[in-house]
């Protein structure tokens, strides 16, 4: 039965609409798969040696040890962003003479092929049978791989419950997210160390190879509780997660800016109550923690100004980029809707530009925070900031009008390349390229902040330009309305 | 009110839509019936200018509707849940076609009280979202939709088919109290012979593209059309 499933889902992949665009896709990924694999075998074989450079004179074993609930802490922090929930369109199945434990087995087998379980494998067998093996003998090198092994599928379990559980309820999200932060904390604060309660539990078990029965247990327990989740749940509307009472809302602010103003509002509704959307915009607010990142104290100092100003642009401008990405292919399941509405194109259109200037708007209050570290970081925001609304935000809309593939809002975004073509990538080309071109003659001839000006000045004046600009992009979008209409059509 | 002149449109070299002229009249109810595959449906979007004629062109108010968008404010059309944003509650969707037709929240509330047994209590005030209501249920909410915005041309594509039999029954009663009214134009697509010829002036029978019948309706016209469909 698990067989047939499978061959249903091999079916689907090969017989999708975009086969063969997925494809290539599955390609690329499938090479970075295994790239990420060769890694892990490589850092595996090399682990001895690397940990006994860095700890000279320290028993190998024990650091090892030391850093296996790191490792396992990290990788379910990973899981909870790239593991995907199995799923089988589970309608078609439920009526079928098909019992539904074997559907449930069949989930959770399928889930295991994932290259987040390999990893560890790779990692920790190499190492255990070089290292562990001579040292404390065969049966403890075994157990101590089948305690790895236990663990990894530990992660796997517990991560798939979370995600379901979290689905129905995000306040899942927030716990989950509360202990690891906890424990983290914790060991960052000297609460206490993980390092040593992890070299302590290995260590002890390798020494006594009858507590690796430990590990087992709990992941056994984990794939219990999935399964168990499952069996009561196994019925549509707990899947699709129905019963919260929605409300209406309004958002009188927007009233003042006529038709504008309510496709803006419509565009906030569509990122706050759709998965695909809201985890997008999501990512831009996060992003805004990169200033640390970009805004180094010592590249002020040193007046690194190209970093700076990159930086800032993409601190101010990431929601532009990436929502802009699938501008009106966000809308694409009620884009005939749109386009037969009481509405004519340049508003529609228009709409879209005061949403992104809007937006970055926020974004710039916000990040202006930065200003505390050195008040130039302010003008360099402003800088970028002007050039996002006038330029950034223009160039998005223009590849939009080219993006005619469907995209499911409802689903999640990490790892999910529906929707993305070539036109994508060139898409991210060009919003390297442009500030690049823009700042380099200034920058080079005269000094970095003539390039930064030039940004501010250039994004301002195009944004002056705005109706402009918007009459240019409802024609170029009015070339292309059907080809993209057909496309969102096809789902 | 609405010509069609020439119009051919082929998917990979098959005809779907090929209407040599049509003129279609103020204040006519357009009743288009055929089997699947007719282009009924395709029709439609080529009147909403959502895809494009291979040749030919379609008119509203002898204006090109490919060309110009003077149409938009007095056409309103539901053919499918495209139509229907729906991660927005009913009402909100109500609120958001009548602003895009100028009507007020308050002037919107006053409508809908009119559609309180059309909706039979299981569409406003839900506490759902669009995507969560039946099939039927969002029906209700495109037809509502299209009848907020008081069009002038209204299209439907076979609004019989997801509707409970009362709510057929309203749904014609309506239709045709609105036709008197404000001599509404309105073309309906069709599988059900009785409520088609029940509530049509003219009746226009496709097949594989063609508009083979056209057919002011009459006692006779509903056993015409039951020998044409016979097996």
């Amino acid at each position: 039965m698990i067989r047939l499933l499978l061959s249903h889902q091999w079916k689907s992949f090969w017989r999708s609409r975009n086969a063969g665009k997925s494809l290539a896709l599955q390609i690329i990924i499938g090479f970075i798969t295994l790239y990420l694999l060769a890694s892990a075998i490589g850092l595996g074989f090399l682990l001895q040696k690397l940990l006994s450079d860095f700890f000279p004179g320290q028993d190998v074993i024990k650091i090892f040890c030391g850093f296996i609930l790191y490792y396992f802490l990290s990788d379910i922090l990973i899981r909870f962003m790239i593991q995907d929930l199995p799923t089988l369109t589970i309608q078609p199945y439920l009526v079928q003479n098909i019992k539904r434990s074997q559907l449930i087995r069949f989930l959770n087998v399928r889930s295991m092929f994932s290259a987040i379980n390999f990893i560890p494998l790779f990692l920790f067998i190499p190492f255990t049978i070089m290292a562990i093996a001579p040292k404390y003998g065969g049966l403890a090198a075994f157990t101590f791989i089948i305690s790895i092994v236990s663990l990894t599928l530990f992660n796997h379990f517990i991560i798939l419950y979370v995600k379901r559980k979290s689905i129905l309820n995000s306040w899942w999200y927030v716990i989950f997210f509360g202990v690891i932060g906890a424990f983290a904390a914790a060991d960052y604060f000297h609460l206490f160390s993980l390092r040593n309660v992890s070299a302590f539990v290995f260590t002890k078990m390798l020494a006594a190879p009858l507590i690796c029965a430990l590990p087992p247990g709990i992941a056994a327990l984990a794939f219990i509780n999935n399964y168990r989740f499952l069996f009561k749940n196994l019925y549509l509307e707990d899947i699709v997660g129905k019963g919260k009472k929605k409300e209406s809302a309004d958002y009188a602010f927007l009233n003042r800016f006529g038709h504008i103003g309510d496709l803006v509002g419509l565009d906030i509704k569509l990122i706050l109550r759709n998965k695909r959307p809201r985890s997008v915009a999501m990512i831009s607010l996060m992003l805004l923690f990169y200033g640390f990142i970009f805004y180094k104290p010592q590249y002020i100092q040193e007046g690194k100004w190209f970093i700076l100003i990159f930086g800032a642009i993409f601190i101010t401008g990431l929601f532009i980029i990436t929502y802009g990405q699938f501008l009106f292919a966000w809308q694409s399941a009620h884009f005939d809707g749109i386009m037969a509405g009481n509405l004519d194109v340049k508003t529609y259109i228009k709409s879209k530009l005061v949403l992104f200037t809007g937006v970055s708007t926020i974004i710039l209050l916000i990040s202006s925070l930065y200003g505390l570290m050195s008040w130039k970081l302010i003008v360099l925001q402003l800088a970028a900031y002007l050039y996002n609304i006038g330029i950034q935000s223009i160039i998005a809309v223009y590849f939009a009008t080219y993006s005619y593939k469907a995209i499911d809002i409802g689903r999640a975004a990490t790892f999910n390349y529906q929707g993305m073509g070539a036109e994508k990538w060139i898409y991210s080309l060009a919003v390297y390229i442009v500030p690049i071109v823009i700042y380099l003659p200034f920058g080079l001839l005269i000094n970095a902040w003539a390039g930064i000006l030039a940004l501010g000045v250039l994004g301002l004046i195009s944004f002056l330009l705005q109706d402009w600009w918007t009459d240019i992009l409802t024609k170029e979008f009015l070339k292309r309305k059907y080809k993209i209409l057909t496309g969102f059509r096809e789902k | 009110m609405i010509t069609v002149n020439n119009l051919i449109k082929a998917y990979a070299g098959k005809v779907v839509v090929d209407i040599a002229a049509l003129q279609v009249n103020e204040g006519e109810i357009i009743g288009l019936v055929g089997n699947n595959g007719a282009g009924k449906t395709t029709f439609f979007r080529l009147i909403l200018d959502l895809i494009k004629a291979d040749r030919g062109s379609i008119s509203s108010k002898e204006k090109n509707v490919a060309v110009s968008e003077d149409w938009k404010p007095y056409t309103a059309a539901y053919l499918d849940e495209g139509f229907l944003i729906d991660y927005l509650t009913p009402e909100e969707y109500f609120y958001f076609v009548g602003k895009l037709n100028n009507r007020s929240k308050a002037d919107v509330d006053e409508f809908l009280k009119n559609f309180d047994t059309f909706f039979d209590g299981s569409v406003l005030k839900s506490g759902k979202y669009i995507r969560e209501l039946s099939k039927g249920n969002q029906f209700k909410v495109g037809i509502a939709g299209c009848l907020l915005q008081n069009p002038e041309v209204l299209l439907l594509d076979e609004p019989f088919a997801n509707l409970d039999p009362t709510t057929q029954m309203r749904l014609i009663k309506m239709l045709k109290e609105m036709h008197e009214r404000r001599r509404m134009t309105i073309l309906i697509s069709s599988h059900d012979l009785n409520h088609v010829t029940d509530v049509s002036t003219r009746i226009l029978l496709m097949e594989k593209g063609l508009i083979i019948k056209d057919l002011h309706t009459n006692q006779d016209t509903l056993s015409e059309l039951e020998d044409y469909f016979k097996v």
